[in-house]
């Protein structure tokens, strides 16, 4: 083979450092986004610990954390946020799971919903009684104490019915989470597209990841934002493409054996005496929240 | 006497105005195992989605156990009877493996059949046991490793048990000693009548484990249809198809220049 006469010659020695870049925004997003979904997603040690939510049926677990998350939905009283929040310390302690997984599953919810709920604060939105009044220009605006519980009991409300799905995510492993839906009347298909739309992220992401690694190996300087924006749409459509061709793929797969449309399954073992307690207890708390509301 | 399990009568296909198959005619007989060969894009993977019924010919008639395979034969009772007979297992692990668990996975193929729950609970025991799959059990498929998935989307297929296997790629990025595992229950398989019909560009796995090749060009044609040691001994064939190539090569101080395929041994050179 000849080669041209530039390949056969070697790159001179390395030129003496000239201060460090900081790497490009798509490099920092994708990474943070990959690892931040692997860390939250990635349940399975927490749920095999030994514990109580993780000893009942997936099933009842999942029927239980739904009666506590409706309650919290209608509490609308102190007695009753309380109550759910000691409950909900209460099965993390005894499920064994720890308050560093909690908060940073909640964390970005809460940082979300307070954002959301900001403007409830103000007298323009919510009328009342100031606590707080600014004025701008003529006008005053204030903060009322009736936005500050609207906004307060929002943001309550929402963090705790978070903490109870990442108390029910972290104490179930995936696979006996999609059995356990599978098992309630939740549509066969609805089960296994949520299934598949979970497990194929994660390829899709490292693609998404290997794309970015191969464009970082051939360049050696972010460019100019626009070409890093044109790159990144191009990768979308990319992603896109290639997401439908997957999809088509694993279609094939499934009517390759035997799939017609609707997806048959076997019938889960019966339940047992301590997980109708425990659905027993939850829909004892639902009910009485209920009353109280 | 030998069933004929398919007959392809000028059968072509097209992606749009892209033609990946052109003008196919092929017989296969039960028991046969039988390598499609071709360079990359040659059309092996449409040739075996033709053959499973999962698109169809956009020319040319395609029978299977004597029935003609178009959309319409294939929404009727034929399809579970088809489904059940054929069984495909994709270039692509992930693609195949879309249930929770490796569980879920082996018990889906037979339960979508309709075969009694009992029977399914069999055939997935004994299948983990044969291929060593029980710690995998309650494993989701995307944590496993390449070779334990490429196990279980076999053992996903084979629980139906399909008389016919089709195989795109089967050898791919697997390691030795998992390519080795494949051969040999390939070869255990290959005695109880069940139908090969592998895609590749492997050489070593179309040498060991099938009596007939399919070779098909760059231009999406079949060119050679015959015993496997006949094509493989056909180098120029072999060379004009891409499926071998020369180049130089050392040995010591000596270099020159030959092909790299089977039978291609270095003392026609010297």
């Amino acid at each position: 083979m000849n080669l041209p006469e530039w390949l056969k010659v070697s790159v001179p020695a390395l030129t003496p450092e000239r201060g460090v870049k900081e790497p490009g925004f798509i490099k920092k997003n994708l990474e943070e986004i990959a690892s931040l979904m692997r860390w939250m997603m990635d349940t399975e040690e927490s749920a095999g610990r030994r514990g109580l939510l993780q000893t009942f049926d997936p099933r009842a677990r999942i029927l239980g954390i739904l009666f506590l998350v409706v309650a919290t939905a209608v509490t609308g009283n102190t007695i009753g946020f309380v109550s759910i929040m000691i409950i909900i310390l209460l099965l993390s302690y005894l499920s064994s799971v720890g308050i560093t997984d909690m908060v940073g599953r909640v964390l970005p919810s809460f940082v979300f919903t307070g954002v959301m709920v900001l403007p409830a604060l103000l007298s323009i939105v919510t009328p009342g009684t100031h606590i707080l009044t600014i004025m701008i220009g003529t006008k005053e605006i204030g903060i009322t104490y009736e936005g500050l519980r609207t906004a307060g009991t929002l943001l309550v409300r929402v963090t705790m019915m978070v903490s109870l799905v990442a108390l029910l995510l972290l104490t179930t492993r995936q696979a006996d989470l999609f059995t356990g839906l599978r098992g309630l009347p939740v549509p066969a298909f609805l089960v296994t597209a949520l299934f598949m739309a979970f497990r194929y992220i994660f390829i899709l992401l490292r693609m998404a990841e290997d794309v970015n690694l191969a464009r970082r190996s051939r360049t050696i300087d972010h460019g100019l934002l626009r070409d890093t924006q044109g790159w990144f749409a191009s990768r979308i459509a990319f992603f896109v493409e290639r997401s439908m061709k997957m999809a088509e793929d694993i279609s094939m797969a499934m009517c390759s054996r035997g799939f017609t449309g609707e997806i048959k399954g076997m019938d889960m073992d019966g339940m047992k005496r301590r997980d109708y307690l425990w659905l027993g207890g939850t829909s004892f708390v639902f009910f009485i929240i209920l009353g109280l509301y | 006497m030998t069933r004929e399990i398919y007959r392809l009568e000028g059968v072509s296909y097209s992606y749009g105005r892209y033609p990946a198959l052109r003008d196919v005619d092929l017989v296969v007989e039960e028991g046969e195992s039988i390598a499609i060969l071709g360079a990359n894009g040659s059309g092996k993977s449409t040739l075996l989605k033709l053959l499973d019924g999962l698109i169809f010919p956009t020319e040319g008639t395609l029978l299977a156990f004597g029935r003609p395979v178009t959309e319409e034969n294939l929404s009727g009772g034929f399809l579970a009877e088809f489904r059940k007979r054929i069984g495909f297992v994709f270039h692509e692990p992930d693609v195949q493996l879309f249930c929770p668990t490796v569980f879920d996975e082996l018990s889906f193929g037979p339960l979508q059949l309709d075969l009694p729950v009992e029977e399914v609970k069999k055939r997935v025991s004994d299948l983990m046991g044969m291929l060593g799959l029980h710690s995998l059990r309650d494993r989701p498929p995307y944590t496993l490793s390449s070779g334990e998935k490429k196990k279980v989307a076999l053992a996903s297929v084979l629980t139906v048990n399909p008389d016919v296997l089709l195989m795109d790629e089967p050898t791919n990025g697997l390691d030795p000693r998992t390519q080795v595992w494949l051969f040999e229950l390939i070869e255990a398989l290959r005695g109880f009548n069940k139908t090969f019909i592998i895609a590749t560009h492997d050489l070593s796995l179309v040498e060991d484990l099938t009596d007939r090749v399919v070779l098909l060009d760059e231009a999406h044609r079949v060119v050679a249809d015959g015993d496997t040691v006949d094509i493989l001994r056909d180098k120029d064939l072999l060379l004009r198809t891409n499926i071998i190539h020369e180049h130089p090569h050392r040995h010591g101080d000596v270099v020159h220049i030959h092909s790299h395929g089977p039978y291609a041994g270095h003392d026609e050179h010297e």
